[in-house]
């Protein structure tokens, strides 16, 4: 009977460079996110979409390496985009009772 | 007992302006100038016991430590105070006519509603313009330098209600920020080169460095900028003309005795920095010797009292520096000395004019005064004589010796400052004819107001008239059967360059003889300076033209008299008028474009960069991703 | 480590006080629990180089010291809230609390040993200013301010994060010392993971002392939100973001110097540039001292540019003389603003200090020290700051930086001093301002202490 590999090898089949194309390519449509969107909550979302690609990247270094660290890192990420949000909303919603839009191009009060 | 009253020095002035700074609203009038004058009078006494004391110690050369300052790494700055030959006659100077200039001001701000900010500026100033003499290290005199410029600044804009004085005040710091700069690197070079700011240790270290290293000569180059910001040389010089919108006093003791000396006091304390950097040296002969001429020739059509005044200033400065760059140090200082009572005592002059013309500074305006100005006029006449170096008024002895000191390094450099020092004996003959003979040209009103100053305005310029007349006392050349025993004080200030470059320090070779002619030459060309204006503005009585009338109306005036008159205008006044004309509207010119220029382009940037704000979230994550984007293909792709 | 624990305690408190009926034992709690920190602060003074937290925390006499001016400006911040008496839509108890946790965020910024901790205390020190900026709940600009720090912030905490991953990607280590050996051991061999790492990490911490090319928000942000709340930023944030940003480049990173300090020098004299010469036109005193807080950061950096021996000396003053300096202006803005204001809104811009000094000289002179330490004018504390940032810039020859400081310097004098010449020498009429005692006394303690260290600056390192 064949043991089934054990996890880290398992991710070791894709090669590490795939990870990291993949993970960056992520990162990078969430860049492009935040740069065409005008939805503050959508430029919001590509934030977090960046801030998960980060953690897949940990995630892929951590098990290649077996060292736990980069998994921890993970959750302290996740904890604090969680605090972000709560955040990040509240104030979303503090300028949509005041202005009744969230759309970026019209807080150019701000500016020279 | 020394170290109390060394300490007292730069600590009355302070004391001064902290209780006039924080107490002026409350103190009455009168007790603030009697404590803002009492604080310059004890500074004096004690710097006059100082000076005895020094004497009578066998005049060694002392560093008084106070505290240790700062220690960065390996560099440590002390917090102390040298007193030797060159900061006791600083502090001479400064303490001295600064008094006479405090009580000066009693009797001519008097009117003025920022009295007591005034007496608070003043003092400030003399405050951080001691420690700049006192300091043993360049970070001290760096501090006074820069305090000096800032009280400087608030006292140009002290009328301020005035755009464009205030305009003044800025283009003065502004361009004194420049020169700034070039001490500041000068500092630093000094520091990366010796390792360390004293006084004493950098110019131990700096004997044992050859004649002409690159080293020296950047340092000495970068501190001469400086200077020339300070001291108002070509092309730093324009803020000075401006910086006359200030009250007279201020002009008297900042713009002419004091501050402006400060790039001389700077070269002389550095003289072994110069002595073995000669290429520096000519630098600082010629720049001075074209200021010297230059800044005169524009003085010789000015109608502004303060104007003439200024830009004598600035050609007087130019003398100095001419006498240091052919390392007449002593002598440089002798001028520094006697201009400093003559030159206050025509601006202190002149402001008592403007105060007894109701703040009227056109000379074309003013004429006919000295029977109604006796006093005045007087010491007036005895500063114009002094200044246009005619014996036996002090200014004679120090212009002289600097004259002869530069024929004897290059006949070229001689020539320009005699040129120079004809026109300075024009222009002030013709500010004194323009101002106190003739008739009256100005309105009923004002004639009917005029009167003679207070006597808080009139004893020191009493005092000053008795300085400028006999101050050249303590240089009487050898020749003319004296000691110079000013030379003799300062001597020892300068043992580490003969040391250091023994050929360059070669006493004068110039045999009593040639010294007989060369002061005869300087005295006939100033005399005929003068009878050359005394023609033109006493006995044709000539005034120039309002600003209304076109130049032809000036030329028709000049005309119809003699036939030599003709001759003489086309020879001489028409040239110089072009001249004069030229470098004032054309160098000038530049120069302001130049400053204005940087302000300007400040501006247009400004307003360019601030677009770039644009408000819109959007653009600026865009700006913020290209910027990634460049870092990273920089960093990772191309370097 | 105490002031850690205690004002993660303590804000707990304060957010409890918040309950009781009486809002005014909230600012006297608040300063009470800010002193217990300092003291607790001190506590570890002469225990030399301590590690918490399995290595990931350090403290020393230099993050204590940072930690000690960090605290200091707090102090002075909180006692000029007055504790929000006049606002009856503030919520004292969650600002106080508030900035007491944001100022644990600035402490593990100062002594983080583990990116985690950067990390950490980046997010929290962030996200307690978000929600600060945006406390003016009505007023329209709060909110844009608000929003337009947080989805910047979060955006570039998502470089920052991506850059920690490459490095622990190149690595295998979070910990400072992990990548210092790594990074020694492959000086040779360049890793493009590690520099890409180490470069987006850096520009992570640039975007929160707001350095060229990623200051964009720091004007805005500054002037839209609440005064007393852009002081916090100004000088709170900068400082730890500063530590940090000295921690990491000369803990790991001092190996690879050649590689990253021609990026930071280039964006060092761009920040220089950019904050110096946009100030010029400013007509707001308060967007004013955003645009010089972006020049000051510039200054900061030439420091760390040329990160020398005496660097870490440099950059303890510089941002010393900055805190006090601009806490002292923000401390007269305030109230001349609000006497000064416009439609109900405070009126920030220069005229509003036309002719300040004829009733108020107290705050005329505040303001001129301020000002002139700002500047960088001798016997302020502020010329010390850059005498010793301009000799660390020597001792690397770094000439062409410092001519363009000291020429950038000149422009600032511009912009400085206008507010000097409106409150002496313009005409106009303000009316005596009447202000709490406490708050003098801070303002005059602040004023009192640059002109010390501009005195003898050598106090400072005596204290150390």
């Amino acid at each position: 009977m064949i043991q089934p590999p054990a996890i880290p090898e398992i991710i070791q089949l894709i090669p590490l460079k795939s990870y990291l194309i993949l993970s960056t390519a992520l990162f990078v449509i969430g860049i492009i996110g935040v740069l065409t969107r005008r939805n503050a909550i959508v430029i919001f979302m590509s934030v977090e979409l960046m801030l998960n690609s980060v953690n897949l990247l940990l995630i892929a270094f951590s098990s290649y390496r077996s060292d736990p660290t980069g998994q921890v890192f993970v959750f302290f990420i996740m904890a604090v985009a969680a605090a972000e949000v709560a955040v990040g909303l509240a104030i979303i919603v503090m300028i949509y009772r005041n202005t009744r839009t969230i759309d970026i191009n019209f807080l150019k009060k701000l500016k020279g | 007992m020394s170290l109390f009253l060394l300490v007292l020095i730069p600590l009355l002035p302070l004391i001064g302006f902290v209780i006039n700074g924080i107490g002026f609203r409350h103190i009455p009038k009168g007790a603030v100038g009697v404590i803002g004058s009492l604080a310059a009078l004890g500074s004096f006494a004690a710097s006059v016991a100082v000076l005895l004391a020094f004497k009578e110690a066998g005049s060694q050369p002392q560093i008084v430590s106070l505290f240790d300052w700062i220690t960065v790494g390996e560099l440590s700055i002390p917090f102390s105070f040298q007193h030797d030959q060159l900061s006791l006659l600083m502090l001479m100077i400064i303490t001295g006519v600064g008094s006479l200039i405090h009580i000066y001001s009693i009797g001519y701000m008097k009117h003025d509603e920022g009295f007591g900010k005034f007496f608070a500026f003043l003092n400030l100033f003399l405050f951080f313009m001691l420690l700049l003499v006192m300091g043993s290290n360049y970070v001290i005199m760096f501090i006074g330098w820069e305090g000096v410029g800032l009280c400087s600044y608030l006292l140009i804009g002290f009328w301020n209600k005035n755009t464009s004085y205030n305009n003044a005040a800025r283009k003065a710091f502004i361009m004194n920020r420049i020169g700034d700069l070039g001490f500041l690197l000068g500092i630093f070079t000094i520091i990366a080169t010796f390792g360390s700011v004293e006084y004493t240790e950098v110019f131990r270290q700096a004997t044992g460095l050859p004649i002409g290293d690159p080293v020296l000569i950047t340092i000495t180059l970068l501190l001469f900028v400086g200077a020339m910001g300070k001291s108002a040389q070509i092309p730093l010089y324009t803020w000075l003309p401006d910086a006359m919108a200030g009250p007279t006093p201020v002009s008297a003791l900042i713009h002419a005795a004091t501050m402006v000396t400060a790039g001389i006091y700077m070269v002389i304390r550095s003289n072994v920095l110069y002595t073995l950097a000669p290429e520096t040296l000519e630098v600082v002969a010629i720049v001075g010797a074209a200021t010297a001429i230059f800044a005169a020739s524009i003085g010789l059509l000015q109608n502004d009292i303060k104007k003439v005044l200024a830009y004598s200033t600035v050609s007087q400065l130019g003398y100095m520096f001419l006498g240091l760059g052919v390392m007449a140090y002593s002598a440089s200082m002798f001028h520094v000395i006697t201009h400093a009572f003559f030159k206050a005592l025509l601006f202190l002059g002149a402001g008592s004019v403007i105060h007894a013309m109701s703040d009227e500074q056109d000379i074309r305006k003013m004429g006919g005064l000295r029977k109604k100005l006796p006093i005045t006029f007087i010491t007036f006449f005895i500063a114009t004589w002094a200044i246009s170096g005619l014996p036996p008024f002090s200014g004679f002895f120090s212009k002289d010796e600097i004259l002869a000191h530069a024929f004897e390094h290059n006949k070229l450099l001689w020539a320009v400052g005699l040129v120079g020092s004809a026109m300075t004996s024009f222009y002030m003959f013709r500010l004194l004819f323009l101002t106190f003979f003739g008739t009256f040209r100005g309105t009923h009103e004002q004639e009917h107001h005029l009167h003679e100053s207070p006597a808080s305005m009139t004893i020191p310029l009493m005092v000053l008239a008795v300085f400028s007349a006999l101050g050249g006392v303590i240089g009487i050349p050898e020749a003319l059967g004296g000691s110079h025993q000013l030379a003799e004080f300062m001597s020892p200030l300068f043992d580490n360059s003969r040391q250091a470059n023994p050929e360059a320090f070669m006493p004068i070779s110039l045999s009593h003889s040639e010294e007989y002619m060369l002061m005869g030459v300087s005295v006939l060309v100033a005399l005929l300076s003068g009878i050359a204006a005394y023609v033109m503005y006493i006995s044709k009585a000539s005034v120039p033209a309002p600003e209304s009338e076109t130049r032809q109306g000036v030329q028709r005036a000049v005309y119809h008299k003699y036939y030599v008159d003709e001759l003489y205008d086309a020879v001489f006044v028409k040239p110089m008028r072009t001249l004069s004309n030229l470098l004032a509207s054309f160098g000038e010119f530049f120069i302001d474009l130049f400053v204005d220029g940087t302000g300007r382009l400040v501006k247009a940037l400004a307003n360019l960069g601030r677009q770039t704000q644009t408000g819109s979230t959007g653009y600026y994550i865009f700006a913020m991703v290209v910027g990634i984007m460049v870092i990273l293909f920089w960093n990772l792709l191309i370097k | 480590m105490y002031p850690i624990v205690l004002l993660s305690v303590l804000g707990i408190v304060v957010l409890y006080l918040g309950f009781l009926k009486s809002k005014s034992i909230l600012l006297p709690a608040t300063l009470l629990f800010l002193v217990v920190a300092m003291i607790g602060n001190f506590f570890e003074w002469n225990d030399g180089e301590l590690l918490y937290f399995k290595g990931m925390f350090a403290v020393n006499k230099l993050t204590l010291t940072f930690n000690a001016i960090v605290l200091f400006s707090a102090f002075m911040i909180v006692a000029m809230t007055q504790g929000f008496q006049d606002n009856e839509e503030a919520q004292p108890a969650e600002y106080f609390a508030l900035m007491l946790f944001s100022l644990v965020g600035a402490f593990m910024m100062i002594g983080f040993e583990n990116l985690i901790m950067l990390f950490l205390g980046v997010e929290i020190l962030s996200v307690a200013m978000y929600v600060l900026t945006g406390s003016d709940k009505r007023n329209l600009r709060s909110n844009e301010a608000a929003l337009k720090y947080f989805l910047m912030g979060a955006f570039a905490t998502g470089i920052m994060l991506f850059g920690i991953a490459l490095l622990y990607g190149a690595s295998g280590s979070f910990s400072l010392n992990g990548i210092e050996s790594f990074v020694t051991l492959n000086q040779r061999s360049p890793s493009y993971l590690l520099y890409a790492g180490l470069l987006l990490v850096l520009i992570g911490m640039l975007f929160k002392v707001s350095a060229a090319p990623f200051h964009f928000w720091t004007p805005d942000v500054y002037d839209g939100a609440p005064s007393i709340f852009t002081a916090f930023m100004a000088t709170i944030v900068k400082t730890a973001g500063f530590a940090a940003l000295f921690r990491l480049l000369s803990h790991s990173f001092s190996g690879i110097y050649d590689f990253w300090w021609p990026t930071l020098s280039i964006l060092t004299v761009l920040t220089l540039l950019v904050g110096n010469i946009i100030a010029v036109y400013q007509d707001s005193f308060k967007r004013m001292l955003a645009y010089s807080s972006i020049s000051h950061a510039g200054y900061l950096l030439i420091a760390l540019t040329s990160m020398t021996k005496q660097t870490e000396n440099a950059i303890l003053f510089y941002s010393m003389a900055y805190s006090f300096a601009t806490i002292c202006a923000f401390g007269v803005l305030i109230p001349v603003a609000r006497e000064k204001s416009l439609e109900g809104r405070p009126n920030e811009s220069y005229e509003a200090f036309n002719g300040l000094a004829k009733n108020n000289p107290l705050l005329a002179f505040v303001l001129t020290v301020s000002m002139l330490s700002l500047a960088g004018i001798p016997l302020t504390a502020g010329f010390w700051g850059k005498f010793f940032v301009f000799s660390s810039a020597v001792e690397r020859e770094l000439v062409w930086m410092i001519i363009v400081a000291v020429l950038m310097s000149a422009v600032g004098i511009y912009y400085y001093f206008r507010v000097i010449m409106a409150a002496y020498m313009k005409e106009g009429d303000t009316a005596t301002i009447r202000i709490a005692p406490f708050y003098k006394i801070v303002l005059i303690a602040a004023t009192l202490l640059t002109i010390l260290f501009g005195l003898a600056p050598g106090l400072f390192e005596a204290a150390m």
